[in-house]
């Protein structure tokens, strides 16, 4: 029994990297077969989210519930587009100089609800959250959020999409490399440890409050990065894609891949982005698809889509007898 | 001494509003720990309904009002049976359960009715004059309506004994089913009256301003403040932030702009926040 579990285990060892191999390959010749600008669109936007979203995974797995990570990334593409737009600094500076600010409001944030914990942290950043998209508004001198902001530089200096695309992909395996590798290190550990019971992981000399405040650091970094290269790629900034719903889709994105796994909050982004864009003739009638999906998702998959293949299995064992 | 009394009519108005609203929330978060981000939808489809009845199908507007928060319960009904009940207890799927109601609500009040902005007729029409003061009554009659349903909700959760059931339902669950209290009975009624409260407090803002598919996230906002400031289990704290929150709400717009007014809100409750981490009159540190 336990030679036949370590066999399967060793074949998975050697499949999995082939599966991701294989996905990445996919995925890099897909420009050369879809020829519309709107569907890599899609795509590019797609991978944008996907850093955002696994971003906010990463800070759920020390136990807290970031309710406004949506409005992180607005700080990050507002700094960065203002800079470079404002103050003429070159793209390679002022996207960095986006991530870092909003890394700094995640450090701040993190310091002064030190205290909070679950709900009531979740609630504090929510308002914290809707507060500076306020914030954002009364600014409005500078980030023109009643009007959307535009004219910052692009990013490439190309009209095609394609480079973009392969841009937007390279930067989001980077970015997924780095949180992988930053989950499954000791500090993705010791925050695992720190969910489960933080007057334990204090007791044996962790000092919780330093790593939540670290881990809301390197989440806010990411979502900063990404919201950066967003307001250059799209080049027209609204106020509404930072505010209290968008933060509640990032959710929705990771709760529907699953918010247990790494994978999850993947497979949730380009499920819930792409499969309603299948659906555009609808039109008006188009957002009771992506109800749907939350809905079917919701009552069916306990685990989120992550848990469809155990679930299967389990189908069929049932099926059988 | 008019923009005064004026002011202080506003926030009475708005903070009964919010309590109305806010009350619901609290209830379903009391009794069944569930985040109904889809209050505020509830909220907006509660005067949708009404206007549909009073202006497309011409009902009377008090008739009207009466059929929308019967429908709207009935509709809570159905949702805590079949949307919150199965997921008991577990906050994540309540919420996606919650953004999909949300969804289905706008937009189908997008398809049907369209997505610009309406108005209620007013419910009383007139101005009342006392001197150099001059209101409308519309509003007086609001304030006299939120004050009322407020004090019958005080009324009905410590004296009747079905109130008195949510309330031990909320300090401690085992416990109250262990003493026989039907949980789910308990829970429908909650749902059933936030949804109720929730229409009633739409219907009298669609008139007072005005109808829009999207005005339930502020709605929604409000109620999570009053909650969280409140403090998460307490009735009188929510009343308290509701007043606080209502006269900041009414009287901040007279000095700056809308924006700033939210602003200055939420970093106010952040500050609170900071040194009660469990809101004015919470019964515990989260």
């Amino acid at each position: 029994m336990i030679e036949k579990r370590l066999s399967i285990r060793g074949r998975r060892k050697l499949t999995k990297p082939g599966v991701y191999v294989g996905m990445i390959v996919i995925l890099s010749l897909i420009p050369l077969f879809i020829q519309s600008p709107y569907l890599i669109h899609i795509f590019i936007l797609t991978f944008i989210y996907i850093i955002v979203t696994v971003s906010l995974r990463t800070i759920t797995i020390s136990g807290q519930l970031p309710l406004a990570h949506a409005a992180f990334m607005g700080i990050g593409a507002y700094t960065s587009s203002i800079v470079a737009k404002e103050l003429g600094w070159p793209l390679w500076f002022a996207i960095p100089m986006g991530a870092l600010v909003a890394a700094g409001f995640g450090i701040l944030t993190g310091y002064l609800f030190a205290r909070l914990r679950t709900l009531y942290y979740a609630m504090g950043s929510l308002f914290f959250g809707i507060g500076m998209v306020q914030v954002f508004l009364v600014f409005n001198r500078w980030t023109c959020a009643y009007q959307g902001l535009t004219g910052m530089p692009p990013l490439l200096s190309t009209v095609s999409k394609v480079p973009y695309y392969y841009f937007f992909l390279g930067l989001t395996l980077l970015c997924l490399l780095a949180l992988y590798r930053f989950e499954f290190c000791r500090i993705g550990t010791t925050l695992k440890a720190i969910n489960q019971s933080y007057l334990v992981a204090s007791s044996v000399g962790i000092n919780e409050a330093r790593y939540r405040v670290l881990v809301l650091a390197v989440g806010c970094f990411f979502v900063g990065l990404a919201g950066a290269v967003y307001g250059h790629y799209v080049r027209a900034l609204s106020y509404t894609s930072f505010d209290m719903l968008a933060t509640l889709w990032l959710f929705m994105y990771a709760l529907i891949g699953g918010i247990g796994s790494f994978a999850g909050p993947i497979i949730g982004t380009a499920l819930l982005i792409i499969v309603p864009e299948l659906f555009r003739e609808l039109k008006e009638f188009v957002p009771y698809i992506s109800a749907g999906i939350l809905l079917i998702v919701v009552f069916v998959m306990p685990e989120g889509l992550v848990g469809l293949p155990q679930l299967m299995r389990s189908w069929i064992t049932k099926l059988r007898e | 001494m008019e923009l005064t009394v004026i002011t202080v009519i506003n926030a009475l108005v708005l903070s009964s509003m919010y309590i109305l609203v806010a009350l619901g929330f609290a209830f379903l978060f009391n009794i069944m720990g569930i985040l109904n981000f889809a209050h505020g939808a509830i909220y907006m489809v509660g005067g949708y309904i009404c206007y549909q009845f009073a202006v497309e199908w011409g009902f009377n507007q008090w008739a009207s009002l009466l059929l929308s928060v019967i429908l709207v319960s009935a509709f809570g009904l159905f949702l805590e049976k079949y949307c919150f009940r199965p997921f008991f207890g577990n906050l994540n799927r309540t919420i996606v359960v919650c953004i999909a109601i949300i969804i289905i609500l706008e937009t189908t009040v997008n398809i049907t009715v369209g997505t610009q902005v309406r108005s209620l007729p007013t419910f009383v029409p007139g101005i009342l004059r006392a001197g150099i003061i001059s209101l409308s009554a519309e509003k007086l009659v609001t304030l006299i309506i939120g004050g009322a349903l407020l004090a019958v909700m005080i009324w009905f959760v410590t004296s009747t004994k079905l109130g008195q059931q949510m309330q031990a339902v909320s300090q401690a669950l085992e416990g109250a089913a262990l003493q026989g209290i039907s949980i789910h009975r308990v829970s429908a009624v909650a749902c059933a009256l936030a949804c109720g409260l929730a229409t009633v407090a739409g219907c009298l803002m669609g008139a007072i301003l005005s109808l829009s598919p999207f005005m339930g996230g502020r709605m929604l906002l409000k109620a999570l403040e009053l909650v969280i400031l409140g403090g998460i289990g307490s009735m009188g704290g929510i009343f308290f932030a509701g007043l606080l929150i209502g006269t900041l709400d009414a009287s901040l717009p007279l000095f700056i702009s809308g924006a700033a007014n939210e602003a200055i809100v939420l970093g106010i409750i952040v500050i609170v926040l900071l040194f009660r981490p469990q809101g004015f009159f919470g019964r515990e540190a989260g």
